[in-house]
């Protein structure tokens, strides 16, 4: 069953920056968050980041598929996870920063694993860290 | 009088003379991670790196760099950020690498240093107590040429022979005729600095100094990083897209 729960704004305060190594995010929406409950199709543990590629049931029986980015192995290792936390066929819920452009993708922002454990992505809520 | 004398005579001297070390170097050995408040170590604001000077941009730079500040600024609220080498997974290079988004690693063996980041397994030697080369002379690249010596508990380092292409710090603008010299120095025994001077007779009005503070971080092993499945790709406009997986 899909879960898709849109949140309101998140509220930021300061000068707010996105901290990541090697490219702008602002392609995500660090404003919104969806909430994906599926099937994992892909774990990709590889730089500059992780994908976990994902089959989210859809209410006519079929299923959309997201790409969601992930932090560097670097910066998962650094949070706990490892390079088989993930395998085809897991069923997950993922907390996700979705593209602006409405495209099936996203940021991934914590994922509960099969276990019931969460692991993040190094990411305050919304996305930032206040400098 | 005599004084400015010898003053002049010193000045004279061949640079080797002033590159000799000198003094029992400290141990750098290891791992660092930066030294930031709020993360990792209790952070000391009396050990936390000092704030970056101005960067004086000579004109048209200075003009330059301002627009495409104030461009990246209008494409990021627009949601289509610009992107640049990093995006493209090319390596950040001198001195850019020594910010260390990801913890690095020094190597103290004798004449050398060596500095390797976990970000792009970027490496860096710095050859102790030869003479540096001539401006010109040395083929540009992303970490051009170092040479470095203790002053006492200092390790001095001078850089030339950095490709103008590779992005500066904060994306500073510089020319093949770059220099960064570096002061490294234990502002306690396990927190580094590394203060850097970037010179640019081209680009610069000024001399620009910043500093990067890190803590040692003994049990860390620097992991790999191999930039094997760079999703983000440049639209014709410039503009950071993400691959999506068909399915």
């Amino acid at each position: 069953m899909t879960t898709l729960r849109w949140l309101g704004p998140i509220a930021l305060c300061g000068l707010a920056l996105p901290v990541f190594a090697h490219h702008s995010f602002a392609m995500f929406d660090y404003d919104h968050r969806i909430t994906l409950t599926g099937t994992v199709t892909k774990f990709e543990w590889t730089n500059p980041h992780a994908y976990i590629e994902l089959d989210v049931a859809d209410a006519n029986g079929g299923a959309k598929h997201y790409s969601i980015e992930c932090a560097s192995p670097n910066v998962l290792t650094r949070l706990g996870w490892k390079f088989n936390e993930l395998k085809t066929g897991d069923k997950v819920t993922i907390l996700v920063n979705p593209l602006k452009n409405g495209k099936l993708g996203g940021m991934m922002e914590k994922t509960t694993l099969p276990d019931g454990r969460t692991l993040g992505d190094g990411n305050p809520p919304g996305g930032r860290f206040d400098q | 009088m005599r004084t400015i004398a010898l003053m002049l005579s010193l000045a004279a001297l061949p640079v080797l003379a002033q590159t000799q070390s000198k003094g029992n170097p400290p141990n750098l050995n290891g791992a660092w991670a930066v030294y930031r408040a709020g993360r990792g170590a209790a952070a000391d604001p009396k050990l936390a790196a000092p704030a970056a000077g101005p960067m004086l941009l000579k004109s048209p730079y200075a003009d330059a760099y301002k627009k495409r500040q104030a461009a990246e600024r209008e494409a990021d609220q627009r949601g289509e950020p610009l992107g640049n080498r990093g995006t493209l997974c090319i390596p950040y290079g001198m001195p850019q690498m020594m910010s260390a988004i990801y913890p690095l690693e020094i190597l103290q063996t004798p004449g050398q240093i060596t500095i390797i980041t976990e970000a792009f397994s970027e490496v860096r030697r710095i050859y102790l107590d030869e003479p540096q080369a001539k401006m010109g002379e040395v083929a540009p690249g992303y970490y051009g040429h170092s040479v470095g010596h203790w002053d006492g508990d200092m390790l001095m380092v001078d850089t030339i022979g950095i490709k103008e292409e590779v992005l500066g710090f904060r994306s500073m603008p510089h020319s093949d005729q770059v220099r960064i010299t570096e002061r490294f120095h234990l502002a306690a025994p396990d927190v580094l600095h590394d203060q850097v001077t970037v010179e640019d007779p081209v680009t610069l009005e000024k001399p620009w100094t910043f500093t990067f503070a890190y803590r040692r971080t003994p049990n860390y092993h620097l992991l790999e990083y191999v930039c094997e499945n760079n999703r983000e790709y440049l639209d014709d406009n410039g503009v950071t897209r993400l691959k999506l997986q068909d399915h």
